[in-house]
């Protein structure tokens, strides 16, 4: 399985959502090796391997690792590692995995501001000893380069600054280099390792699937967590389209994580319907959770937006919202925690209004303080313009926070215990905060009713979809 | 001589539009008019013209061996006035062809019963004055809304000088006994026709149901279930939503065929005949008193009022509504009064239910909002603009 990020370290949901299906594969006997551009050594992924793709330190270790595999034990057929003529000792060590550090920038939608930071971090490029050929992946990333030709401004190798909104505002500079260099270090792990299905998350992991698959003679399976329409809509970069159309085009079998992105994949790429099945994402089973205690900074209620601050998310709805509700509920707090291109103008809106008072922006929360801010909100709001799943709304219904999603998302689909907006109806969205903040009952009643459903949209849903498609694609 | 007894339910509430927070305040319209009026049109079509028709025919053909009872909202009559004027002319058809009788009911189809006592009493009246007014008649039987009934409804009934009242044949209500007979209101003479609720549903919700294993229901298999009970009950009572015909069943699935054959199947038998409840209770004696020691009613699985009142956001609504009696009435204002009177139909809270799998569909099918939690907020809204705008501002109250 190919993955562009795993937790702790993460920029968005991709890295969550690829947690979650693994464990839950694994649990069904699934073995997995899973490959991602960098570990960073607290990865905590005893289900399978999990493998930086390619990694300075360690060049033997690296070979004798495979990435992105699926065997499935349950088709019968399993060629067992032993087969392989690899190091059959590490399964047995003690480590179930080795962490194999790659410096990587490859992060998925990085805004520039955390590029530069990263830069600053002094994580450097990917390494630059490209040694093999790599006909499948080059096919993918050809397109770029005859639309690279067309179009002045989309070169992806250069330097220099772009308008915001641009690659580089998502992804940073030189990114299809990289995009070709993890193709490159991946499927050198793939050598000498045998693989029944091959499985690459988003388009940046394309390439690399589409080479891996080939040479192994596998199925490729493409799962598309988000489009770049939906990041970026109008302002879609065309080299990325280009490369996410190849990947669809040389998939077995697409699987998108809704059928809002379903639809649209076969808007965007003609992708035929029947090609694309669709497993909706689950929230891993947080039982030993236990929400924070409420330690508040404000005397009112807390009405939250967390996200990345970019038009995909819809942080101006939030905003208008805020200014509706302020009229109803005059002591409630915001707070849009995140960080991303739109931020300055989101503050610039709050001024305007005359609401920046009842606004905070804590920027980018993690960890501790990601949990402490859904424990203390008593809202939480996804007004995303378009949202092909969203993980969120579950994580804050997971702290048994009530949520308010908007009908452009995924998750909207599968969720009946939330409140559901159109983004643009700001109005109804006001009213639907101020119900919340104002009814008990309603708190009450969606609460206790959200905590039992999404123990049903949990992971095993998604790996109980995914493992008859494995089995649809895979010999008798 | 056993007798089929048929009852249907002729209701459409007043539906609230999306009110959200934003119109506190500023937007007194509450109800939902083109909503309300094409939904009025569209049932109208689909099923109360048709089916009206459809019975009529029956009861010319049969010399009025056909006959039937319904109970018609003061609130569904106001809007077929409004909306589809030929609905209430078909209805009217029907009372003069002597073969049908009208059962009394709250003029608002509302929860008043288990609230408000006094209220509860107007309604009823409202609900009779409606009946002689339209269709010349004085109703002897009475239903509450939804069939909802225990012994103090039974008592407060049968104070009100009725002599029977339609209620629902719930099992651990009747125990051992069969709903197939005529029962007593404990210490009253007032008697109860208990709905035979599997026979009634087949037709109500398993019609056209293709994983049943009965499916198709021919009129011919029907009759033959009813003829079964031959000798062992004196009434088999189906009561059901007169929306069945046409719109709960389509069209589509055989309803209205089924409909047209089944009476001349059922009369086949030389021992069967229709009667409506007022007749029922004429001709056969009470077997008993049959006590309700639970509040029941005809709907969701449990039979019981929890489709109404069962979460917290309900209740809520419910004792907000109530609350506003005093305060509405002391302004002797009838615009007013039949405002908070609307407010008070049951379908309302309905859409408030949160039930789980097959209730939840059944929730999901009537209710005009995406989900619970929209309908509640609505609702809580309009309470709100009714008490800041309406109430505490006079000069609104005669917009």
């Amino acid at each position: 399985m190919l993955g562009w990020e795993y937790p702790p370290h993460i920029s968005g949901g991709l890295g969550t959502a690829c947690e979650g299906l693994t464990r839950a594969l694994a649990k069904r006997g699934i073995e997995i090796d899973f490959v991602v551009p960098h570990l960073y050594g607290k990865e905590d992924a005893e289900h399978m391997r999990i493998f930086g793709a390619s990694d300075s330190r360690s060049p033997i270790e690296i070979a004798t690792r495979a990435p992105a595999s699926i065997r499935s034990t349950e088709t019968g057929r399993v060629p067992t590692r032993a087969s392989v003529p690899v190091d059959p000792g590490s399964t047995e060590s003690s480590e179930t995995f080795r962490m194999i550090s790659v410096p990587a920038m490859l992060k998925p939608y990085l805004d520039r501001a955390t590029y530069e930071m990263l830069v600053a971090e002094g994580v450097g490029a990917l390494p630059t000893d490209v040694v093999e050929t790599l006909p499948e992946a080059e096919a993918v990333l050809e397109a770029i380069q005859e639309d690279a030709g067309s179009e002045a401004d989309s070169g992806s190798l250069d330097p220099s600054p772009t308008p915001e909104g641009s690659r580089e505002a998502h992804y940073g500079s030189d990114l299809f280099a990289e995009v070709a260099r993890y193709a490159n270090a991946a499927t050198r792990r793939v050598r000498g390792r045998r693989y029944d299905l091959v499985h690459a998350h988003d388009w940046m992991t394309f390439p690399a699937g589409a080479e891996i698959a080939a040479r192994a003679g596998a199925p490729l399976v493409t799962h598309v967590h988000s489009l770049e329409y939906d990041r970026a809509a109008e302002g879609a970069d065309r080299d990325i389209v280009a490369v996410e159309h190849q990947g669809l085009e040389l998939a077995t079998r697409v699987v998108a994580v809704s059928y809002y992105t379903r639809g649209l994949i076969h808007q965007v790429h003609g992708t035929n319907l029947e090609k694309i099945s669709v497993v909706h994402n689950g929230v891993y089973a947080r039982e030993t959770v236990q929400a924070y205690t409420r330690e508040r900074d404000s005397k009112g209620p807390v009405v939250l937006f967390l996200g990345r601050v970019t038009f995909q998310k819809g942080p101006e709805y939030f905003v208008e919202a805020a200014a509706r509700v302020l009229q109803q509920v005059p002591d409630a707090t915001f707070v849009m925690a995140g960080s991303g291109d739109m931020l300055p103008r989101m503050k610039a809106m709050v001024e305007n209004l005359g609401i920046e008072e009842s606004f905070r922006f804590p920027g980018f929360v993690r960890g501790a303080e990601l949990e402490r801010t859904f424990s203390t909100a008593d809202v939480y709001v996804m007004p995303s313009v378009s949202e092909p799943f969203g993980i969120a709304p579950l994580e804050a219904m997971s702290y048994d926070r009530p949520v308010v999603v908007s009908k452009q998302s995924g998750v909207s689909e599968v969720l009946r215990n939330a409140l559901k907006v159109d983004f643009w109806d700001v109005d109804r969205m006001a009213s639907q905060i101020v119900g919340l903040l104002e009814l008990p009952e309603l708190r009450h009643v969606i609460v206790e009713r959200a905590r039992e459903e999404i123990r049903h949209i949990h992971w095993d849903a998604a790996a109980e979809k995914l493992i008859p498609i494995y089995q649809s694609l895979l010999p008798n | 001589m056993p007798s089929v007894c048929f009852y249907f339910e002729v209701h459409q509430p007043y539906r609230l539009k999306p009110y959200g927070t934003m119109q506190v305040g500023r937007d007194h319209e509450y109800f939902d008019a083109t909503l309300n009026a094409e939904v009025m049109r569209k049932v109208a079509d689909k099923c109360y013209l048709p089916a009206n028709e459809a019975m009529l025919r029956l009861i010319e053909r049969s010399d009025g061996r056909f006959r039937i009872s319904y109970a018609v909202t003061g609130v569904l009559i106001e809007q077929a006035k409004a909306y589809c004027p030929q609905v209430l002319d078909s209805f009217v058809r029907l009372a003069n062809t002597g073969a049908v009788e009208f059962v009394a009911e709250t003029y608002y189809h509302s929860l008043a019963s288990l609230y408000d006592r006094d209220e509860y009493e107007a309604q009823i009246q409202l609900g009779m004055d409606l009946v002689r007014s339209e269709f010349g008649k004085v109703p002897r039987v009475f239903r509450n809304t939804e069939l909802i009934y225990d012994d103090g409804i039974g008592h407060l009934i049968s104070d009100l000088g009725f002599d029977a009242i339609l209620c629902e044949g719930a099992d651990d209500v009747l125990g051992w006994r069969s709903p197939n007979f005529v029962y007593r209101v404990p210490g009253r003479e007032t008697r109860l026709l208990t709905k035979n609720y599997r026979l009634s549903d087949d037709i109500a919700f398993r019609f056209s149901n293709k994983g049943w294993a009965e499916y198709p229901l021919t009129a011919n298999k029907f009759a033959s279930w009813i003829h079964q009970h031959s000798g062992a009950g004196d009434v088999v009572n189906l009561f059901m939503d007169y929306e069945t015909f046409g719109e709960h069943q389509w069209r589509e699935t055989g309803i209205f065929e089924f409909l047209d054959h089944f009476p001349d199947t059922l009369l086949s038998h030389p021992h069967w005949d229709i009667a409506t409840p007022s007749e029922v209770i004429d001709r056969y004696p009470a077997l008993g008193d049959l006590s309700f020691g639970r509040t029941v009613s005809w709907a969701d699985e449990a039979r019981d009022i929890s489709a109404w009142r069962g979460n917290e956001m309900q209740q809520r609504a419910l004792r907000e509504i109530y609350a506003l009696g005093e305060d509405v009435k002391e302004r002797n204002n009838s615009y007013l009064l039949d405002l908070w009177r609307k407010l008070q139909t049951s379908d309302h809270f309905y859409y408030m239910a949160t039930k789980s799998a097959s209730d939840a569909e059944v929730h999901d099918y009537f209710s005009p909002y995406e989900g619970p939690y929209d309908a509640f907020i609505h609702y809580m809204n309009v309470l709100k603009d009714l008490r800041r705008s309406v109430l505490h501002d006079e000069e609104k109250i005669s917009a």
